[in-house]
């Protein structure tokens, strides 16, 4: 570039003139802020979409093939609602998938509600910690495209774990090119996880309240959901995740001394039917 | 030479090998259940009595009051064919299993080895190699005999002919090489047991023996009865061209050792049963075959023995698969005694394969998963893996599990099917007891406090912030464990959205669920 073209790049008048460089000055450019956000091709790529919209944008597009996501929270926070999403999205595209269940919390029905293929579940229940992380262990090495280790509720049963397992855990998913999501009552993994999420801040969402006197109507909760690490350096982005009761509120006629209603929630096939007293 | 050995009533001759005191009785073997059962098969003394098959129990019953009555026995037929079979083997090691008490031997070249004690040349004269033949025959059915099964045998050069041969009733029938049409030709036609329609139309064209079809231009007779008709008039003709068909005894896969000395620890006896396994899986690589079931047996010191199975959910050749089993299966119910030596039964079963698709998701090895479930069953027992599956009821605690078995994964890879983004419970197995503060004061008594005991998991304390409900479940009512339940959805002041319920019968509370 000579000396008068560079002049008139700094005055601006050749950019007028060239609307590309422009829009990569403005756009990509603008962009790129740092190295780590650029696309790595050592990155596992393919993600499995969670279904769940803040998780997704969290982890651009869903669960890593080979990589080893961490969610944890406190109770109530949604990630076991997390976890169900997660095999719903796997077995409805097809895949199988394998649950690590230490507590044994699943609850068929409302994971078949949820829109999860039960048959392409495989659903293990250990008793103790040290048995959930051999069991997650064994099912990335079948070769289980997806498995959750749900940590189930605290205090965890069982000894401590060493930080070398989850290593192993991390390696085995990426050598199987298989996707491994832990929820935990709180960070366990170390840091072997190649992204952690943690869900805080659950707040209730309740309908009905002060109705004719009728009972409230648990909605559903809302949570906030933090990337704590992240493989491109992209830790402290937070996202609100919201998760409704497949509920429904209806008082179809309720008589004039509004004493009495009709509630029905769904779960599942069945029905829970009750007259507000 | 073919020797067919043929017992007649099958069914009859099964049962009675198995039950011989019953002989000289008017027994008959029926089966099916209720008014479908039907004779199948009669005593000489109840046929003499007008028990024919076909009858009805109540029809034989009019015939003979005292009739015994025994249903088919498939486990003493199955032992009668096998005796048979060991029978056949006893005299030529080619052999086919024709089943439902009919087997073949191969008796070329043997009758020189056989016949009467001094060898004669067999196709030196042909009236010596019959009487051979006769008295190779005359064997046999006395072998059947001490095997208790009233064996016919027929020998001929042919299949057909052999079989023919060996439901007449003077047996032994010896069928002279390239004499088969004309030993056929005075028989009935029911002997080639041709097919009910194609049996009344040959009876409508006055045909009664089989040389009478023999006699009929075969172009002519294919022409009117097709394929089948042409087969049949190529039998009447003595005319077979089936070989016959080897039947190859499955193969005993068993590998083992004695030991110098006994072993009473696990670490060395793993050593040499890792050798063991490998050899035997060796074996049955080398067939082609898997093994799907796995029998140890140890031979305790000073005297004993400890047998124990391995079952296998899918058939697998991994020699570290089987090793991990063994191990599990020593640890969790040790021998009581040192071990002195062991064997190893391997049950060979067909590998599975999986079809690998191009473009869908790749389906797990069934070997592979097999194996791992066997694993994950070891550890933790084999009532903790499975496939979930939901259960009718609105008990929300209520599950079962099935064997993992998933269905084949779709051609193509599909989208993920968009979320609904509902919110789970958490199922707490068993219920978490709880001792519950309700306000009164406010409409209806509503949960105001909980507590859990001290030694429950998860613990469950706190102020409720607010409770909703309640909601009423009422299943069971007719049984023994009725749920009679309100349920509640709490939330509590320190965190945490619970469902609880009162058990209206005993008046307890419960923590259930956790949302979450």
């Amino acid at each position: 570039m000579g000396a008068a073209a560079v002049e008139r790049f700094l005055e601006g008048t050749g950019l007028q003139r060239k609307p590309a460089a422009l829009s990569l000055l403005s756009g990509l450019g603008a962009k790129l802020t740092r190295a780590s956000d650029l696309p790595s091709s050592s990155l596992p790529r393919d993600p499995l979409p969670t279904t769940v919209a803040a998780l997704d944008r969290l982890l651009l597009g869903g669960l890593p093939r080979g990589g080893f996501v961490e969610v944890s929270g406190r109770r109530s926070c949604g990630r076991f609602s997390i976890g169900i999403a997660t095999l719903a999205a796997a077995t409805s595209s097809g895949e199988t998938a394998a649950l690590v269940d230490l507590g044994s919390h699943l609850d068929p029905q409302s994971a078949e509600d949820a829109g999860v293929d039960l048959t392409r579940v495989l659903w293990v229940r250990p008793a103790k910690l040290k048995d959930a992380v051999a069991s997650a262990e064994m099912t990335l090495s079948a070769g289980f495209p997806l498995v959750v280790l749900d940590l189930g509720l605290p205090p965890l049963r069982g000894r401590f774990i060493p930080d070398a397992a989850w290593v192993r855990l991390e390696r085995a998913a990426r050598q199987r090119h298989a996707m491994l999501l832990l929820l935990a009552p709180y960070r366990i993994s170390g840091v072997a996880a190649d992204a952690v999420v943690a869900a805080d801040a659950m707040r209730p969402v309740w309908r009905g309240a002060a109705m004719h006197g009728a009972p409230k109507l648990l909605a559903g909760v809302a949570s906030r959901l933090t990337l704590q690490k992240d493989a491109r350096a992209r830790s402290g982005i937070a996202e609100q995740m919201g998760l409704r009761v497949d509920a429904t509120l209806s008082i179809p006629s309720l008589p004039a001394t509004g004493e009495r209603g009709t509630f029905s929630r769904r779960r599942g096939e069945g029905h829970l039917i009750a007259a507000a007293r | 030479m073919i020797a067919c050995l043929f017992v007649p009533l099958f069914p009859l001759a099964a049962r009675l090998r198995s039950e011989p005191e019953l002989k000289d009785e008017d027994l008959a073997i029926f089966e099916g259940n209720g008014n479908a059962a039907r004779v199948v098969a009669a005593s000489r003394k109840a046929r003499k009595a007008g028990v024919e098959t076909g009858m009805t129990l109540p029809q034989a019953r009019a015939r003979i009051p005292k009739l015994i009555a025994r249903g088919r026995d498939r486990e003493c037929e199955r032992a009668a064919q096998q005796s048979l079979l060991e029978v056949a083997e006893s005299f030529s090691p080619r052999i086919e299993d024709a089943g439902e008490g009919v087997a073949y031997a191969d008796l070329e070249g043997h009758a020189k080895l056989m016949g009467g004690g001094k060898p004669r040349p067999y196709d030196a004269d042909v009236g010596a190699a019959l009487e051979a033949a006769r008295d190779l025959a005359r064997d046999i059915v006395r072998a059947a005999e001490k095997a208790g099964l009233p064996a016919r045998v027929g020998v001929a050069a042919s299949k057909l002919a052999a079989r023919i041969a060996a439901g007449l009733p003077d047996t032994p029938a010896v069928v002279p090489e390239g004499d088969e049409a004309r030993f056929l030709a005075p028989l009935p036609l029911e002997r080639l047991a041709p097919q009910m329609e194609i049996a009344a139309t040959l009876e409508r064209w006055g045909l009664t023996s089989i040389g009478d079809l023999a006699k009929l231009p075969e172009g002519e007779v294919a022409s009117r009865l097709g394929e089948i008709g042409r087969a049949l008039h190529a039998a009447a003709r003595g005319v077979d061209p089936r070989p016959l068909e080897p039947y190859l005894p499955p193969p005993s896969f068993t590998e083992g050792m004695d030991l110098e000395w006994p072993l009473a620890t696990l670490e060395p006896f793993l050593f040499l049963a890792n050798a063991a396994l490998e050899r035997l899986l060796a074996r049955l690589e080398f067939r082609a075959l898997s093994c799907t079931r796995l029998e140890v047996t140890l031979k305790l010191d000073p005297d004993g023995c400890d047998a124990r199975a391995i079952s296998l959910p899918a058939p697998t050749r991994d020699a570290k698969t089987l090793l991990t089993l063994v191990r599990l299966e020593l640890e969790a119910r040790p021998p009581g005694a040192p071990v002195c030596g062991f064997v190893f039964t391997a049950h060979p079963d067909s590998p599975r394969r999986a079809q690998l698709s191009l473009f869908g998701p790749a389906a797990l090895s069934p070997d592979r998963l097999a194996t791992t479930i066997a694993r994950l069953a070891a550890l933790l027992g084999a009532d903790r893996v499975g496939s979930p599956r939901a259960v009718d009821g609105h008990r929300p605690e209520r599950f079962t599990a099935t064997g993992f078995s998933p269905p084949p994964p779709p051609r193509e890879r599909l989208a993920p099917r968009a979320g609904r983004g509902l919110l789970s419970v958490r199922v707490l197995r068993p219920p978490v007891p709880l001792e519950v503060i309700l306000d009164t004061k406010a409409r209806g008594a509503r949960p105001s406090t909980l507590k859990s005991p001290p030694e429950a998991t998860p613990p469950i304390t706190g102020t409720v912030r607010v409770a909703a409900g309640p909601w009423s479940l009422e299943e069971g009512w007719w049984s023994d464990a009725p749920a009679d339940r309100d349920y509640w959805d709490v939330e509590l002041s320190g965190g945490g959205l619970y469902r609880i319920y009162r058990e209206r019968t005993a008046n307890a509370w419960f923590a259930d669920g956790v949302y979450d």
